[in-house]
């Protein structure tokens, strides 16, 4: 190394340690271990009201949408399929969030997805967009995705990728609630709440694949949302992510709340008849002590 | 309140019209067009008649252009004077370029020669209609060029200021942003192949204005020429016939410049603008309902006529000896619904429609690959964009069926080329790299690219568990996704080959055809 580019190493770390804090994350995982990750399992056909006790039982919505915050709801809204087709979240599950996220006096509710299938066509066959039009509030912001809202972050925790670009209004929510629908997905294997952050991330996402696992803890490292919310109302279990055939969703009627990324996850596992540890991206977020990947460590509440 | 102020309201009404209709021409949230947004093309009497004697049958969904034809035998050439917005986008120009120079021959032949050529390639099944159709330069202008030029032009500006200004601007700036998004700004930028060249056709009508007002109208439009013709049997007639001696306002100043030497009025020339009622200054100008008597020769001959007509013919045996359209051509891929490629390219003129409303911006218009006789016809380009599978837009808009209108589970079904890997670059393959992305976005039940799990060596030398993904033919419709999402660089790994045996009278194996 010469001194010219020492210098200008010196320089850019510098700047970066200037500028970057604003997005990072504070080790708090120390303090989680403690208690044992609690997942809450809801079952039954009134999605709407399952998912109200779930989080009454999680410690109510009022717990985690302080009055007044900006509040994001995260949903798979990827594919231009249908409710039935199941390979985005349910819009009752959306919506329901909303209406808990106002009531608890959130000052702005945003929900969008980077999708996959042209945006618009996604947004209408999910149904999500015409289920949140029906609360006719205009705190609710089903938006589009911004391209110059996409932010270079550094990923300090991350193994396997250094820097991601990151939406800014998920990163600078108050509450961010990660809302995936849990489905097959060759690949990874299932992909739920980790690989829902696949929604908020800029740059070619075609690149994630490559190290599909490592790659999803580490962009997981930058977002933590407040609360996730499993939708496996019906699940898909074939031909994910994009499915397409009724045949291969199965209907569970089951809503998986839990504070723990990691531990819903983990837990959602099960309704595939899988184990966590068959998911790399389970044991690889729980590596880099995202959360708790063991069934039997977790206090798993089941709500009928 | 005059009829040459009811002319002018007339003219931005329907200016409005189509650009309204242009806007239009976009998905709007439901699968499918509630109206007739393609109408300018459904009424456009040239357009029905090439295609419908290009593919030697009656198309019903021509039938507006009936209501053109019975305008014209009626009132004469209102069409041009009081309709179509090309010619009030040249009226509105003639504010800014003025009439200089001077070419003094006399060049109205020029546009029955050019309907007669369009015609004469029309009998044997070869569309010249792109290069002359007032709508099809038009919409593809607009479509090409124009409109997404408007909106990089605004989205620029407003991103500048979002992305380097303070938010206190910004704040100002956005909302107003929001609105122009949501009224006359298109959804997304959208990006074309020839948009230079679709704006030069559009800009040269204009520069033409620099000669005389109206040149395009006058001189070579085809659609003009066959609106004259169907003038010399109209009822609705100028009188006096000819312009009186007294002062000549009428004649110097006529926009169509109708009045020959004698100061006879060439009726077919007319484009009934009635500004001579206002000229005027004795105010005798007046239009009335009169026997169809014609006091002027036309401004053609049959023997021009049939020689051009004759060129029209001749000409498209010229592509006979042009490798390039008798080629079989692995990536031009039709859209879904697209007619045979013999019967398509009779069949369809080159209007843009298709390409503009066309979800993904996938549809692009294909240059000189195939010939100038394919120049502007729509093909996939997956690359650059997919074929979304739940869409049927295209076969909705496409006025004169060359793509004809699918249901969806039709639409899914339809065959448009076939995936194939280049296991040379695919990341499994070739670096021993975990990807199958295309795999995932593969729309088809149950997925026209499966893959083999594999025990394998990566590069390094470590053992890995690798997802090898295969096309399978008979399930692979061709919408290009997984090319389009292909994480490689440059060209992907897997591409979209179009359905074989297109080009039927095409191809035979040295690729020059007979």
């Amino acid at each position: 190394m010469d001194r010219r580019t020492f210098l200008k190493q010196v320089m850019l770390w510098s700047a970066g340690a200037c500028f970057m804090p604003v997005f990072r994350i504070t080790p708090d995982l120390l303090a989680n271990e403690k208690v044992p990750a609690r997942v809450v399992v809801a079952n039954g056909t009134d999605y709407p009201s399952i998912l109200k006790k779930a989080i009454e039982s999680e410690g109510g919505m009022a717990s985690i949408v302080k009055n007044g915050s900006k509040v994001v709801i995260k949903p798979n809204i990827g594919w231009d399929r249908n409710v039935e087709q199941g390979a985005n979240t349910h819009p009752l599950i959306v919506k329901t969030l909303a209406e808990m996220a106002l009531l608890a006096g959130a000052a702005q509710v945003m929900v969008f997805d980077r999708t996959c299938n042209e945006e618009r066509r996604c947004y209408a066959n999910s149904g999500i967009k015409d289920e949140l039009e029906t609360i006719r509030d205009k705190r609710i912001k089903c938006v589009h995705i911004d391209d110059r809202k996409f932010v270079p972050v550094q990923i300090e925790k991350g193994k396997s990728l250094d820097e991601w670009s990151f939406y800014r209004d998920a990163l600078e929510a108050d509450c961010y609630i990660n809302v995936p629908v849990a489905k097959h997905h060759a690949l990874a294997g299932l992909t739920i709440g980790l690989k829902n952050i696949m929604g908020v991330i800029g740059g070619h996402r075609g690149r994630i694949h490559w190290d599909m696992a490592q790659n999803l803890a580490d962009l997981n490292t930058v977002i933590k949302p407040t609360l996730n919310v499993v939708d496996a109302t019906r699940i898909l279990t074939r031909n994910g992510p994009q499915g397409g055939n009724v045949k291969d969703v199965k209907k569970m009627d089951t809503i998986i709340v839990s504070k723990d990324i990691v531990a819903a996850d983990a837990y959602a596992t099960t309704l595939f008849g899988k184990k966590p540890e068959d998911i790399d991206a389970i044991r690889k977020a729980w590596e880099s002590g995202l959360g708790e990947m063991d069934l039997f460590k977790m206090n798993i509440v089941k709500l009928s | 309140m005059t009829f040459r102020h009811l002319r002018i309201a007339s003219q931005l009404l329907f200016l409005c019209i189509f650009l309204f209709l242009f806007r239009q021409t976009d998905y709007n949230g439901s699968d499918h067009i509630p109206y007739a947004v393609n109408i300018f093309f459904r009424w456009d009497p040239l357009v029905a008649f090439t295609v419908m004697v290009a593919k030697r049958a009656v198309i019903l969904v021509f039938l507006p252009s009936l209501i053109v034809i019975g305008l014209t035998v009626v009132f004469g050439r209102v069409f041009c004077g009081w309709i179509c917005p090309l010619g009030t986008l040249i009226d509105m120009s003639a504010r800014w370029i003025k009439p200089l120079w001077k070419w003094r021959i006399n060049k109205r032949p020029l546009k029955y020669m050019i309907l007669a050529f369009v015609f004469g390639a029309a009998i044997l099944g070869v569309q010249y209609i792109a290069f002359f159709d007032p709508f099809s330069i038009l919409v593809r202008g607009l479509t090409f060029a124009l409109d997404p030029l408007m909106n990089a032009v605004v989205t620029g500006f407003f991103d500048g200021i979002y992305t380097h200004l303070p938010s206190l601007v910004s704040n100002i700036t956005e909302p107003v942003y929001t609105f122009l998004k949501e009224t006359i700004l298109p959804f997304k930028q959208t990006f074309f192949y020839l948009s230079g060249l679709s704006l030069l056709f559009l800009m040269f009508i204009f520069f033409l204005e620099k000669f005389e007002r109206r040149f395009w109208c006058r001189n070579l439009c085809p659609l003009g020429a066959l609106l004259s013709l169907l003038t010399r049997i109209s009822f609705l007639r100028r009188v006096p016939f000819k312009s009186c001696s007294k002062c000549m306002a009428c004649s110097l100043k006529c926009r169509m410049d109708a009045f020959e030497q004698e100061g006879r009025l060439m009726t077919e020339e007319c484009n009934m603008c009635m500004d001579c009622m206002d000229f005027c200054p004795d105010k005798i100008v007046g239009f009335s309902f009169r026997k169809p008597v014609n006091r002027t020769k036309m401004n053609t001959s049959r023997r021009s006529l049939l020689k051009s007509a004759l060129l029209g013919m001749g000409l498209p045996f010229v592509s006979g000896v042009n490798p390039a359209f008798n080629k079989e051509h692995p990536y031009l891929i039709r859209p879904p619904g697209a007619l045979e490629e013999k019967d398509f390219l009779a069949v369809c003129v080159r209007c843009g429609e298709c390409m503009k409303i066309c979800i993904q911006n996938a549809l692009q218009p294909v240059i000189l690959e195939k010939g100038i006789e394919c120049m502007f016809t729509p093909k996939l380009v997956p690359r650059f964009g997919y074929c979304e599978f739940n869409c049927t837009l295209c076969g909705q808009i496409c006025p004169t069926g060359a793509i004809r209108k699918l249901n969806l589970p039709d639409k899914q079904k339809f065959v448009i080329g076939t995936a194939s890997f280049d296991k040379n670059r695919c990341l499994p393959y070739d670096k021993g790299i975990p990807c199958i992305v295309c795999e995932e976005h593969c729309p088809v039940y149950d997925k026209a690219i499966k893959f083999k799990t594999v025990q394998s060596i990566d590069q390094k030398g470590n053992p890995v568990t690798l997802k090898k993904p295969y096309v399978v033919e008979t399930l692979c419709i061709g919408c290009g996704i997984c090319e389009k999402v292909c994480p490689l660089q440059g060209e992907a790994a897997v591409r979209v080959i179009a359905k074989s045996g297109q080009s039927e009278d095409g191809a035979d194996d040295t690729g020059y055809g007979a």
